[in-house]
């Protein structure tokens, strides 16, 4: 039996007090965090307020954040914690209104699945299958990382643009539409998809931060659901955004020069064609960025194309190669998941 | 002579050419021969691979395979590029996907064998050159600088991806090369989350609100600079500051430095070589600080 201080982060809604609170624990090899927090409430401070239920990693109660990660508390040990920080720092899950000690309101968290609108719309018009709907196995393999959210938040406690922004939808919203969006048996995906590209918070608006995927305790990787997300609705052609107009725009400088442009990336990012065709707006967004660009010049960043490296003109030769051959066994593909869709269509329609 | 296959990255080769010059100065006096591969593409930063993860796969492959050949090791000088280096690194690994890839880099007869191991300068600063040979090149100690590291997502996740488990010392490193020079450690809470780069053009209020609170926390924490190993965070850190002072309404003014500019400095290197004059947020109160 070994003594461990804890440093908890402590806040009183009756006098709005915050403040930090250390207790010495008698801590058993192989403990974790919950346990000692127990300890903490049964012998020492009845009044320390934090959720949990299961013990086992199940419900997702238990979430907070242990030495600034956000993580549950049941399924880390103490000397799991104290390899990252001595004396071990709990406090409440991050991006979320504190209500009392280590508890936090999850509505925002909760209320951004129903904006998602994360649950089965399963095909009205057509009979249901005789026995079950049908998934294949490499399908349901490809995607079942994202079916294993307890909600416990943990992804949207330490989400550095939900950090910034109300209306992301963050994580582990966005990794449950991925998971509808992949599901044989949602009618929606078509809508899903351009919902999710259109939509303010929405896909493009996540900056591949990994910090969900760092902190997510069930692996559902919501980064990765999210960055194939963006795939898939580039695919199905939602290519009127700022995200999917970058997303080509570094994408064609690459292929011509093998570097990225980055002094051409925000004419590219605002939409030539929208340039040209003198729309306001698109103007409009093209003046913010030139403040910066004129500093960039004065402090001689601004490099002249010539100066601009490229790279050589035999990997040139080689990146344009390569970049037109994928392109064009994509569309080899195209037909191939074409035939492969209509089958599809039949097996789950039952019929 | 240590001898590495130099990726310099796009960015070091475009808006922060004092990453690029400041890199060969070290090096030279470090006694590191760099070749560099003028060939190489771009990583596609994770932007590629939005629409076409696919090609972005490709594009590793081939600079890992031109690594390969040379029989030398992958060295990165960027936060972003080392990430998506030893991502593309994991998934090639499968010799199936392996194949399939390989196939766009027969018509040059090369292959990617599986073996890379990309790594960033500040990870080979200390695993390669070691504590010691750093100490015995420092002229002057940053003894009179405040430190705060801001590290860029993809040095420090997924830590999976990275190898921290078999390198711990990678969790840290930026805190042991500051404490290694001579200078002391501002920690706080924004050093290791993101700056907000990649979403500058398609959500600029929420990428400066980034850069801005990170930038802010540090200053007051009495940090007199940052220093990071990546020009992209550089970019937005740098370049964008006045931009961020205004989006969070404070003032701000702390000079960002690159990884081999602090090094530089504390082996006495010259500033204007290592660029030090070519940033936004003028640097010269730091040098000042130093007597340089
Ligand atoms: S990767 Fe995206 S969703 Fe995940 S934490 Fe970062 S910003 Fe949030
Ligand atoms: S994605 Fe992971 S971290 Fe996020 S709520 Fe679900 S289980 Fe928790
Ligand atoms: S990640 Fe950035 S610096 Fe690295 S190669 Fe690509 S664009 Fe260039
Ligand atoms: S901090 Fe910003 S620029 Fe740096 S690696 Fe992260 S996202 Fe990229
Ligand atoms: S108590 Fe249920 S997940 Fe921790």
């Amino acid at each position: 039996m070994a003594q461990q201080e804890f440093i908890i982060q402590r806040y009183n809604p009756d006098t709005d007090e915050s403040y930090e609170e250390s207790f010495d624990v008698d801590v058993q090899p192989g403990q974790t965090l919950l346990d000692s927090l127990n300890q903490i409430k049964w012998e020492q401070d009845g009044t320390l307020s934090f959720r949990m239920s299961c013990r086992h990693a199940i419900c997702g109660s238990c979430a907070m954040k242990v030495n600034g990660q956000s993580m549950l508390t049941c399924q880390t040990q103490v000397d799991a914690a104290v390899e990252r920080g001595d004396p071990v720092r709990i406090g409440p899950m991050g991006n979320q209104n504190v209500v009392k000690d280590l508890v936090v309101d999850v509505t925002k968290f909760l209320q951004q699945f129903e904006r998602a609108e994360t649950w089965l719309e399963p095909y009205e018009d057509q009979e249901p299958p005789e026995k079950e709907y049908r998934q294949k196995v490499e399908e349901f393999d490809h995607w079942s990382h994202a079916s294993t959210c307890i909600h416990c938040g943990a992804c949207y406690s330490d989400c550095t643009v939900a950090a910034v922004d109300e209306n992301f939808l963050g994580p582990a919203a966005l990794a449950k539409a991925y998971r509808f969006v992949m599901d044989s048996r949602d009618s929606k995906r078509e809508e899903r998809l351009e919902y999710l590209s259109e939509t303010q918070g929405g896909i493009w608006d996540c900056t591949r931060c990994y910090m969900c995927v760092q902190a997510c305790p069930k692996d559902v990787l919501p980064m990765d659901a999210i960055m194939e997300l963006r795939t898939l609705a580039i695919e199905a052609g939602h290519t009127n955004n700022h995200g999917a107009r970058h997303h080509k725009g570094f994408a064609g400088g690459v292929r011509k020069r093998g570097r990225l442009d980055e002094m051409m990336l925000p004419v590219q990012s605002v939409g030539i064609g929208r340039l040209l065709t003198g729309q306001i707006s698109a103007h409009k967004e093209m003046m913010d960025y030139t403040p910066g660009a004129i500093r960039l010049l004065k402090s001689r960043k601004l490099l002249t194309i010539a100066q601009r490296h490229g790279a050589s003109a035999e990997g040139r030769e080689q990146i344009q190669r390569i970049f037109d051959e994928v392109e064009s066994e994509k569309h080899h593909h195209d037909v191939d998941a074409d035939a492969f869709g209509a089958e599809f269509e039949t097996a789950i329609g039952g019929h | 002579m240590s001898k590495y296959a130099f990726w310099p990255g796009c960015v070091a080769r475009g808006a922060a050419p004092e990453l690029y010059t400041s890199t060969l100065a070290v090096a030279e006096h470090l006694g590191m021969d760099l070749v560099e591969l003028e060939a190489a593409a771009c990583t596609g930063a994770g932007i590629i691979s939005d629409g076409e993860p696919y090609l972005q796969d490709v594009l590793n492959a081939r600079t890992m395979a031109m690594s390969e050949q040379m029989d030398l090791p992958l060295m990165d000088i960027c936060s972003t590029c080392v990430g998506v280096h030893r991502l593309a690194a994991e998934k090639l690994r499968d010799v199936d996907y392996r194949i399939r890839i390989n196939h766009h880099l027969a018509p040059e007869g090369i292959e990617y064998r599986g073996s890379a191991d990309p790594r960033h300068l500040l990870w080979i600063l200390l695993e390669d050159v070691g504590i010691d040979k750093i100490n015995s090149m420092i002229k002057r100690p940053l003894e009179e600088l405040n430190l705060g590291p801001f590290y860029g997502c993809y040095i420090v996740r997924p830590e999976r991806t990275l190898d921290f488990d078999a390198h711990p010392t990678r969790r840290d490193s930026l805190e042991q090369l500051i404490d290694i020079l001579g200078a002391t450690t501002v920690t706080y809470d924004g050093m290791t989350k993101c700056c907000g780069f990649p979403i500058l053009t398609t959500n600029k209020k929420n990428s400066l609100t980034m850069a801005g609170s990170h930038l802010d926390e540090a200053q007051s924490k009495g940090a007199d600079a940052l220093v990071t190993p990546c020009p992209l965070c550089h970019l937005n850190l740098d370049a964008q500051q006045p931009d961020a002072a205004k989006v969070i309404d404070r003032s701000l003014n702390l000079p960002i430095l690159h990884v081999p500019q602090l090094m530089g400095l504390a082996m006495g290197i010259d500033p204007e070589k290592l660029g030090l004059t070519r940033h936004v947020v003028d640097t010269r109160n730091l040098l000042n600080k130093l007597g340089v």
